[in-house]
């Protein structure tokens, strides 16, 4: 009686902790696979868009004009464009026709619920050097997030890994595709370092829990970010030992065969600066460390983050560095910052004459916030021409693709969306979107279940 | 009050940059001129006038003649809003949770409001005026909350609204739990860890309160001699269960908000707020059944298992059905983009303007009990009013002036001003050899304080006596 | 820095009988005019005379102070002197975190107890129970000049009950001038247990302070007509409270912001107490009210100063830490202005030479030279409720006294005689330096520890995080003072870096995944016994955790 009783709980007690553990994964998956969201890869075909207000974002506005996507491009544009024979007309009376926008700072498809449901979590990967891992190969084709973010007007972002000291490669996808590959526009865009910083843990970042945060003594901070450097560095140079034993190795064969490191190996273009490496830092010193670095070791480099980065636009601008901005919705860190400190960088960038873009930061189910980030910065200080372009055409460029997106001009890739007033509007609607010159249904998590208890009584 | 009185020097230098006639501050009496006014109750009055006398709106209308001593504000091409009321924050807490008991009824975030917070300087450039400052979530029922408004630059005490209800947080789900994370081997689990188990504490509060009251009840009639203990954690509770204190519910899930409000019923009371509610689209004729109202994100989602299911047509379900909604915060950097928040409402779904406006005005001031006085631009209210540059829900708009009681609490101009006193100011304290750098001049570098061990590094702060 | 070692003699008035005189003294005597040459005659350590014009009795010993000062020996309103460890202070504004440090450390030090309240709730702990005599740990205080001093551990949320006591003597009985002068109160959380918050704090003080006067209310039946009445509790804690509520007995708060003090002031009002401040750092900021409630102050010495050196990659300082230092030492004028009533103390962890060198930078500051004296002797006597007896330089009082050469406030003051209970301390003034060796300050009493504590183990924690609690486990190993090891969370597994073992605790960084991103963090913690506390700072902010170690 009592070793069953025993039994019986013991059972018990493991159903409670297995449904403790996986719960979370379980309705994850049944969320996931519920509804019509799943694929909803939209249909192709030949689209003319008649009588709209065209904001190429490249060259003039064009009040009354007509834009034609065929084969995943755009064919044409202009006030006087003929509509091809064949084309699906659509009306664009009383709308505006934008370049899709882009999100270069996000981790979208890598975490599907960030707290607490780890089985949905692809963020960091272990260890300080993952050169080597990708995120194209961790994103999750049906996020949620993807149609939530794109039916904003959204069409593609950098999905970027995050932790460690070098995070792993970041990939720049369209939102649109039932596969990673049907969704990468550059499968392994850049390396993401996240850049040692001093870190004294009492002054840049806070305040705000009341408490009396005591701080590291800065000397110290700076011993360790400076170590930190140096084991940075260090990576660089096993790269280039490792390097030079290949290529000898390569000449003389009747050298020792030296064993691959994948992640060295991975590692080599970013060293070279063939592609860019993304380093998160936030304040000036920081940047200004990032640019020193960047010139010393002869990377190409990208900042994320880039709260300061206005005050620093001399060292990023003498070494090429352009800035992926995502602090528009942050708190100033300081009691002694000004009020609006993060909503005028932008506006102090493009008045420093700085390259750079609006970025959420976010994980992915707040990404289709991004055209109110850009909307903020233009209350303050940035034109509203500049606010567009921050998330269109600059995005574009700082993530070398200015010749495929970005802005409407015949030849890019249509990723193309029509709304109801201003994009960067709060209160404006998204009508129609397209993506690789597919329209995509304006549905989502979100609508399917609008749709499902809008009416109930 | 030393910062008051700075700020009313400032203004009065500044009299210059608001094309102001200011003869006396001393009754802060504002007329605003020629604006587009949001009333949020009797739409919007184009090219109007408002005047503000000690504190009260006293006029609405075209045309008004500033009475002596008043301040004018030129608020040609301008919007005016009622002042944002955020029914969901933490700003100036010291402390936010007490997280040793599932239920802490007996504290208060009344003991930890601080007014040196500069969130609340940043809440009223985002046009907020007023604020309920919640307990956090970690209990069952947590402590009891104050209703504010943000007049910074005042003592504590004038902060909390004195005639507003008292309320009290209550909260369900992943929070309070603890399930979230795993706790480490042999760290023994707080009761409850499940939603029933929840929904059981609560309804053992009850109880107990109904029991204390009638303990009290027997006492005042003569029936038991011996006085009951005042009992600090039930109190409270028996302010619920008589209809006194307002409950404040935090969850997510429709299932939980519904069972609490079945309990509410079994107990006699109604629940003034289900809080966040992500998921209250999906009871809403429920909620609307019995009055309560409903404070949520417009979007916010997707941060944990419990918010997966929220879409930012909840306001709209909820309106359609009759609910009171308001869009709160939660966050010092959410709250200072509510206008943005409540101008996506009309996006999803497409809520009317003014009812789009009301649920960060009118609608909060209602659930928190305080719509008698502020929440609107009508006459015998109070002067809780915000001036934009452009329509509150657009973007590119901007807060110029955040006016409660007819007092300016932030204005642009005035916050420019500052930034320049604010930096002679550093130049000059920078000199000061108290503050130079051990070393960079200014005496012999001075040896750290002796510590006794055990104290913390205070570093530059000194140890500044016991505490 | 004057290069004094400072060496204590025993002079000696053993023979109980025989009197000691100070001739030709500039005399201070704070309760009246100032004596610009005279004489003070001791006896039965007593002040036995003192006058312009008096011939020492023929049996004295005669001490010619010629180009001296006499002053009441100063008293210091707030230290931990004699008490048996070195107490932690719980921190500022915020608490958390420092403040389960110390009740940590509370709970190892306090002695089991059967009192229904947990260490940190004990209103009945009495430094008069505490306290040590021994009078070599005294030495480097009263050498300053310093003759008495109001003492006090400062763990718990209830410190206790302090105690006024001279520097000398060979027993406690001896040297307690008053054995109890109130209840002192720190904003401060318990461990792992109500409360946890500084929230908590103030319902839990609230709720024992009601409790207080229900149990007193039928303690007081009871005993009038115990038939037919259920006895009431005997609770030593509460029982412990009666003096406070009944304002028999002052209840001292430490509050250094201005938002403290108001909280403090605040309760004063609602429960009706004698209520004084300590600390005081801001008090000057709300100096109206204090003067309306009648609330004293033992306004600390141990003013903000810079110690950090500046470096180019550092940010600014804030305009708070700028205002804080310059504004501090004008505090005190500010309080006699408004006619607070304040008391000078040392503020717990200063250099001793502080207490004076501070005191006359508060004099710059703009606090009148003779109310400084005063907020020193008599005004400290008379907040601490002893200024019938000693504070000033009158006959019959008790023969406390600091014969002072040079500037009191000056760099170069040397005190040849310091007289506590007639006994007479004599330090010599030691030949200059030879090494650069700076001044002797610090107090006595507390040798240092050597080596480090033992952290080594698994911890579980809870960290406060404010809105989502969350728990965690600390896993040390420990390599002398080198800490290795991991931190697990729900949001994973980071090693920790730079591990150090402290005296009391440990300290390391670690990187730590967070909402997606990866957050830095640094850690400092203390262990005491199976309890561990501290905080961790992150970017966002700081934040308390607090646990026990797994066994």
């Amino acid at each position: 009686m009592n070793s069953q009783r025993t039994m019986h709980n013991a059972k018990l007690f493991l159903i409670l902790v297995l449904s403790v553990i996986i719960g979370g994964q379980f309705s994850l998956v049944s969320a996931q696979n519920d509804g019509s969201q799943q694929n909803q890869t939209g249909r192709a075909g030949t689209f003319a868009i008649v009588g709209a207000r065209i904001v190429t974002v490249s060259g003039a506005t064009i009040e009354n004009g007509t834009i034609v996507i065929q084969n995943g491009k755009i064919a044409a544009i202009g006030a006087n464009v003929s509509v091809p024979a064949g084309a699906e007309k659509i009306d664009g009376k009383g709308m505006s026709v934008y370049p899709g926008m882009i999100d270069a700072g996000t981790n979208m498809g890598l975490a599907e619920i960030t707290l607490a449901v780890n089985g949905s979590v692809d963020l960091t990967e272990v260890g300080t050097m993952n050169a080597n891992t990708k995120a194209i190969k961790g994103i999750n084709p049906h996020s949620a997030h993807i149609n939530v973010t794109r039916v904003n007007g959204i069409t593609s972002v950098l999905s970027a890994p995050a932790g460690g000291l070098m995070a792993g490669q970041a990939a720049i996808i369209n939102l649109n595709g039932s596969t990673p590959d049907e969704m990468a526009v550059v499968r392994e865009y850049a390396l993401v370092i996240n850049f040692p910083r001093i870190a004294t843990g009492g002054g840049f970042g806070g305040g705000g829990f009341g408490g009396g945060a005591q701080p590291v003594d800065f000397n110290e901070a700076v011993k360790r970010r400076d170590t930190q450097v140096e084991e940075l560095k260090k990576i660089f140079k096993s790269t280039t030992t490792y390097m030079r034993a290949k290529d000898a190795y390569a000449k003389d064969k009747t050298l020792p065969y030296p064993a691959t490191d994948q992640k060295l190996e991975a590692f080599e273009p970013f060293m070279k600066g063939e592609k860019p490496i993304i380093f998160t830092a936030e304040r000036e010193r920081d940047i200004r460390g990032v640019a020193k670095f960047v010139s010393e070791m002869k990377v190409k480099g990208i900042i994320m983050g880039g709260q300061e980065a206005w005050k620093a636009a001399d060292d990023l601008k003498k070494n090429n560095i352009p800035v992926i901005y995502t602090n528009v919705y942050s708190l100033p860190v300081r009691d002694d910052d000004d009020y609006d400190y993060l909503f005028t960088a932008p506006s102090k960038m493009a008045a420093a004459g700085l390259k750079f873009c609006i970025s959420t930061g976010d994980t992915g189910p707040m990404v289709r916030d991004l055209p109110y980030h850009a909307g903020i910065a233009g209350a303050f200080g940035l034109s509203k021409e500049d606010a567009l372009k921050s998330v269109t055409l600059y995005s574009a460029e700082i993530l070398g693709l200015a010749d495929k997106m970005g802005s409407l001009d015949v030849g890019k890739v249509a990723n193309v969306v029509v709304a109801d007033g201003d994009l960067l509007e709060a209160r404006t609607n998204i009508k129609y979107m397209f993506i690789n010159g597919r329209m995509i249904p304006l549905t989502s998590r979100h609508t399917e279940l609008f749709d499902s208890f809008k009416d109930r009584k | 009050m030393k910062k008051i009185t700075a700020y009313f020097v400032l203004l009065i230098l500044l009299v210059g940059s608001f094309s102001v006639v200011v003869s006396a501050q001393s009754n802060n009496d504002v007329l605003i001129k020629n604006a587009s006014v949001l009333t949020a109750a009797r739409g919007t009055l184009e090219n109007t006038d408002i005047l503000i006398q000690n504190g009260k709106i006293t006029r609405i209308g075209k045309g008004i003649t500033a009475p002596a001593g008043a301040r004018v504000i030129d608020a040609t091409g301008k919007f005016v809003t009622p002042g944002i009321i955020d029914a969901h924050s933490h700003s100036m807490l010291d402390a936010i949770n007490e997280g040793s008991f599932s239920v802490t009824s007996m504290v208060r975030t009344r003991d930890m409001l601080n007014p040196t917070d500069i969130e609340i300087y940043r809440a009223l450039a985002g046009g907020v005026t007023g604020a309920l400052l919640l307990h956090g979530s970690a209990n069952s029922i947590g402590g009891q909350s104050t209703t504010v408004k943000f007049k910074w630059g005042h003592p504590v005490e004038d902060y909390p609204i004195a005639d507003a209800p008292p309320g009290i947080k209550f909260a369900m789900g992943e929070n309070v739990r603890q399930t979230t994370f795993s706790p480490p081997p042999g760290t023994p689990l707080r009761y409850p860890r499940t939603r029933q188990g929840v929904i059981e504490t609560m309804r053992d509060a009850f109880i107990r309160a109904r029991d204390y009251k009638q303990a009290w009840d027997d006492f005042k009639s003569g029936k038991t001699k011996v006085q009951p203990r005042t009992d600090l954690e039930l109190k409270p509770i028996v302010e619920i269960l008589e209809g006194k204190r307002l409950v404040h519910a935090h969850g997510y899930r429709a299932d939980e908000h519904l069972n609490l409000m079945l309990l509410a019923d079994e107990f006699g009371f109604r629940v003034a707020t289900l809080q966040h509610g992500l998921e209250t689209y999906k009871i809403a004729p429920e909620i609307a059944k019995r009055g309560t109202g409903a404070s949520i994100f417009t979007d916010f989602w997707g941060f944990k298992l419990e918010s997966y299911d929220a879409i930012p047509y909840t306001a709209y379900i909820l309106w359609k059905n009759g609910v009171n909604v308001s869009i709160n915060s939660d966050d010092g950097g959410r709250m200072r983009r509510l206008n943005l928040d409540a101008a996506k409402v009309q996006k999803y779904g497409g809520v009317p303007e003014q009812d789009a406006l009301q649920m960060i005005t009118l609608n909060p001031a209602k659930q928190l009990g305080i719509d008698k006085r502020t929440g609107s631009i009508e006459v015998g209210k109070d002067g809780d009013v915000v001036i934009w540059n452009a329509h509150p829900f657009s973007v590119y708009s901007r807060v110029d002036t955040t006016i409660i009681e007819g007092v300016t609490y932030f204005d642009r101009a005035v916050d420019a001003k500052m930034r320049m006193d604010v930096a002679k100011e550093r130049e000059t304290l920078e000199k000061l050899d108290i503050n130079k750098a051990p070393g960079t001049g200014g005496g012999p570098p001075s040896r750290p304080a002796e510590r006794r061990r055990g104290d913390r590094d205070d570093a530059d702060n000194g140890d500044g006596g016991n505490n | 820095m004057l290069g004094l070692v400072a060496i204590c003699l025993l002079y000696g008035t053993e023979a109980q009988g025989q009197s000691y005189a100070i001739t030709n003294a500039k005399i201070v005597t704070v309760s009246g005019a100032t004596i610009d040459k005279g004489t003070i005659v001791i006896r039965n350590g007593l002040i036995d005379a003192v006058g312009a014009n008096l011939t020492p009795p023929a049996d004295a010993q005669v001490f010619d102070a010629t180009g001296l000062t006499v002053y009441p020996g100063f008293i210091d309103t707030l230290t931990s002197l004699g008490l048996p460890s070195a107490p932690v202070r719980p921190q500022g504004p915020g608490g958390g975190g420092g403040g389960a440090a110390a009740a940590a450390a509370a709970a190892a030090l306090q002695p089991a107890s059967n009192s229904n309240y947990p260490a940190g709730l004990r209103p009945e702990d009495a430094a008069f129970n505490e306290v040590r005599a021994g009078e070599s740990q005294f030495e480097a205080v009263r050498n300053a000049g310093i003759t008495t001093v109001l003492t006090i551990g400062r763990t718990g949320i209830f410190n206790g009950q302090s105690t006024v006591i001279n520097l000398a003597g060979d027993s406690v009985s001896g040297m307690v001038v008053k054995p109890q002068f109130a209840e002192h109160i720190s904003f401060a959380t318990l461990p792992g247990q109500y409360p946890v918050s500084l929230m908590g704090t103030f319902s839990a003080l609230r709720q024992m302070f009601y409790d207080a006067q229900r149990l007193q209310d039928m303690q007081k039946a009871y005993a009038a007509n115990p038939k037919g009445m259920r006895r009431p509790d005997a609770d030593r804690s509460l029982e412990a409270l009666f003096p406070a509520i009944n304002r028999q007995m002052p209840v001292v708060f430490n509050a250094n912001t201005e938002i403290e003090i108001v909280r403090a002031l605040d309760l004063i009002k609602e429960f009706k107490l004698n209520g004084v401040i300590a600390g005081g750092q801001e008090s000057w900021k709300v100096a109206d009210r204090l003067k309306a409630q009648d609330v004293a102050v033992l306004l600390s010495l141990n003013f903000p100063k810079r110690t950090t050196a500046s470096s180019p990659e550092a940010d600014p300082e804030s305009m708070q830490t700028l205002r804080l230092r310059a504004d501090t030492p004008k505090g005190a004028g500010k309080l006699a202005a408004a006619g607070v009533k304040f008391a000078f103390q040392s503020g717990g962890a200063t250099a001793v030479g502080d207490y004076f060198t501070n005191a006359g930078k508060a004099v710059e500051g703009g606090l009148n030279r003779d109310a400084a004296i005063r907020a020193m002797t008599l005004g400290a006597a008379e907040i601490l409720g002893v200024s019938d007896r000693t504070g000033s330089i009158e006959t019959g009082k008790i023969a406390n006294l600091a014969i002072v050469k040079g500037d009191l406030f000056g760099k170069e003051k040397f005190v040849p005689q310091i007289i506590v209970d007639g006994k007479v301390f004599e330090q010599k003034e030691a030949p200059k330096p030879t090494s650069g060796r700076p001044d002797s300050g610090g107090q006595g009493g507390t040798p240092p520890n050597a080596g480090s504590a033992n952290v080594g183990g698994m911890y579980s924690i809870n960290i406060d995080v404010p809105g989502s609690p969350i728990s965690g486990t600390l896993n040390f190993t420990q390599a002398g003072s080198a800490l290795t090891g991991t931190m697990i969370t729900q949001a994973g597994t980071a090693p920790i870096r730079d591990g150090r073992v402290t005296a009391t605790g440990f300290s390391f960084a670690a990187t730590v995944p967070y909402g997606g991103a990866s957050l830095e963090i640094t850690v400092q913690g203390s262990v005491s016994g199976n309890q561990v506390s501290g905080t961790i700072d992150t970017p966002q902010g700081a934040v308390p955790f607090s646990g026990t170690k797994n066994p």
